[in-house]
């Protein structure tokens, strides 16, 4: 759940958050060459939509993040996709708030990256079944890093981590799983007929 | 195979269902009535829910029951703000009006902490009022299933905000590579 709503946290926090997305954003947007914006826009578009598809987990009901693919795919380049998507999300379904958005694209991008840098690491062509144990790797790892990563923000905001860090975690333990099982399928895909989608990430070819 | 069961997946998900947690609430006589449920429409179960005065101090504490609901009796005539937190982040807030509530019940919310009944000055005047507020409650626990699912309607994520959300995205990415691509050409 990286849709937290206006209200919840404290100023602080949502100053640093937007400071760390806009200086993402900048960096994801400089680093992202125009050929491949095309790319970015259809991976937002999938991020806006993914919040939809909703699962029931226990007492809560919880959606997919997909933020473990769209780092994978787009590398930095996932700042300015999750950014458009969650903006859009708050404006059209009042999903989360509009003040908040630094800390809500915060929380999405940078486990993205991250799960973007550990795939490119850990894979640079070959095995499609290789690259989908790592998929679901970087795709469940993300889910747990957002969850993390709310509980850390809640937490920073008076609230205490323990609790609040429990409660995201456990509600994402099966989102994770879906999740992890989603990249997997999307990523042995990708290896199979567009390897090079995985490699490059969007940035411009140094 | 696997584009197959990605697609059936996609499509298998309801579109109207989503994480986010609502509260509705609305006076039934001197009574507020409400739940919290997920948009989506599962119940919030077990949340606590706290009532706030206008001035923001705290007048009491609630808690949702198997299905999400909850009563809570109100003490004086005021604007009622009721918000439940979820405890991961979500939170959701209502306010009940002064005026959906009896006229019978004292005004000042501080006479409202202690349970002082209204001075009657007649019992002529006040059987009006004590009329006046039974029609009150009938109605509004007539009309409460219909207002309540006007609010779950109003938060449903339709079709046409869907396909106006991806054109939207399509469009600014499509005017960051025209100005991108500009910026080039020069």
């Amino acid at each position: 759940m990286a849709h937290i709503p206006d209200g919840v946290l404290s100023t602080p926090v949502l100053l640093a958050g937007a400071v760390v997305s806009a200086a993402g954003v900048a960096f994801g947007l400089r680093r992202l060459d125009p050929v491949r914006v095309p790319r970015v826009a259809v991976l937002s578009a999938v991020l806006f939509i993914a919040s939809l598809v909703h699962l029931p987990a226990g007492p809560a009901s919880v959606h997919l993040l997909l933020n473990g693919l769209a780092g994978i795919v787009l590398g930095s380049a996932a700042f300015p996709a999750m950014l458009v998507a969650l903006l859009l999300q708050a404006v059209l379904f009042g999903f989360g708030g509009v003040v908040v958005l630094g800390v809500n694209t915060m929380d999405m991008a940078v486990p993205a990256l991250a799960a973007g840098m550990v795939f490119r690491l850990a894979w640079t062509g070959g095995d499609p079944r290789r690259a989908a144990v790592l998929g679901a790797v970087a795709g469940g790892g993300a889910v747990l890093l957002t969850a993390v990563m709310v509980g850390g923000v809640l937490a920073a905001s008076g609230r205490e981590f323990a609790t609040a860090a429990r409660v995201v975690v456990l509600t994402h333990l099966p989102v994770m799983a879906v999740e992890a099982v989603f990249t997997a399928a999307a990523v042995a895909l990708l290896a199979r007929v567009k390897p090079e989608m995985l490699t490059s990430g969007a940035a411009r070819p140094a | 195979m696997i584009r197959l069961a990605l697609a059936a997946t996609l499509l298998l998900a309801a579109p109207a269902e989503a994480h986010k947690l609502k509260l509705f609430a609305a006076a039934e006589g001197a009574v507020i009535v409400g739940t919290a449920y997920f948009s989506g429409g599962d119940a919030a179960r077990g949340l606590t829910g706290r009532v706030l005065a206008p001035d923001g101090a705290e007048i009491a504490t609630f808690n949702t029951g198997e299905d999400g609901g909850f009563r809570i009796e109100a003490l004086s005539r005021m604007d009622h703000t009721l918000s439940v937190d979820g405890g991961d982040g979500h939170v959701a807030s209502t306010t009940v009006a002064a005026a959906e509530l009896p006229r019978s019940l004292p005004a000042s919310p501080l006479s409202g902490m202690v349970m002082s009944p209204p001075a009657a000055p007649s019992a002529a005047a006040d059987m009006p009022v004590a009329a006046t507020d039974a029609i009150e409650a009938a109605v509004a626990r007539q009309i409460r299933p219909l207002r309540q699912q006007l609010d779950a309607y109003e938060d449903k994520v339709r079709l046409h905000d869907l396909i106006g959300g991806v054109g939207t995205i399509f469009g600014l990415f499509g005017i960051y590579a025209w100005v991108s691509a500009r910026r080039r050409s020069r």
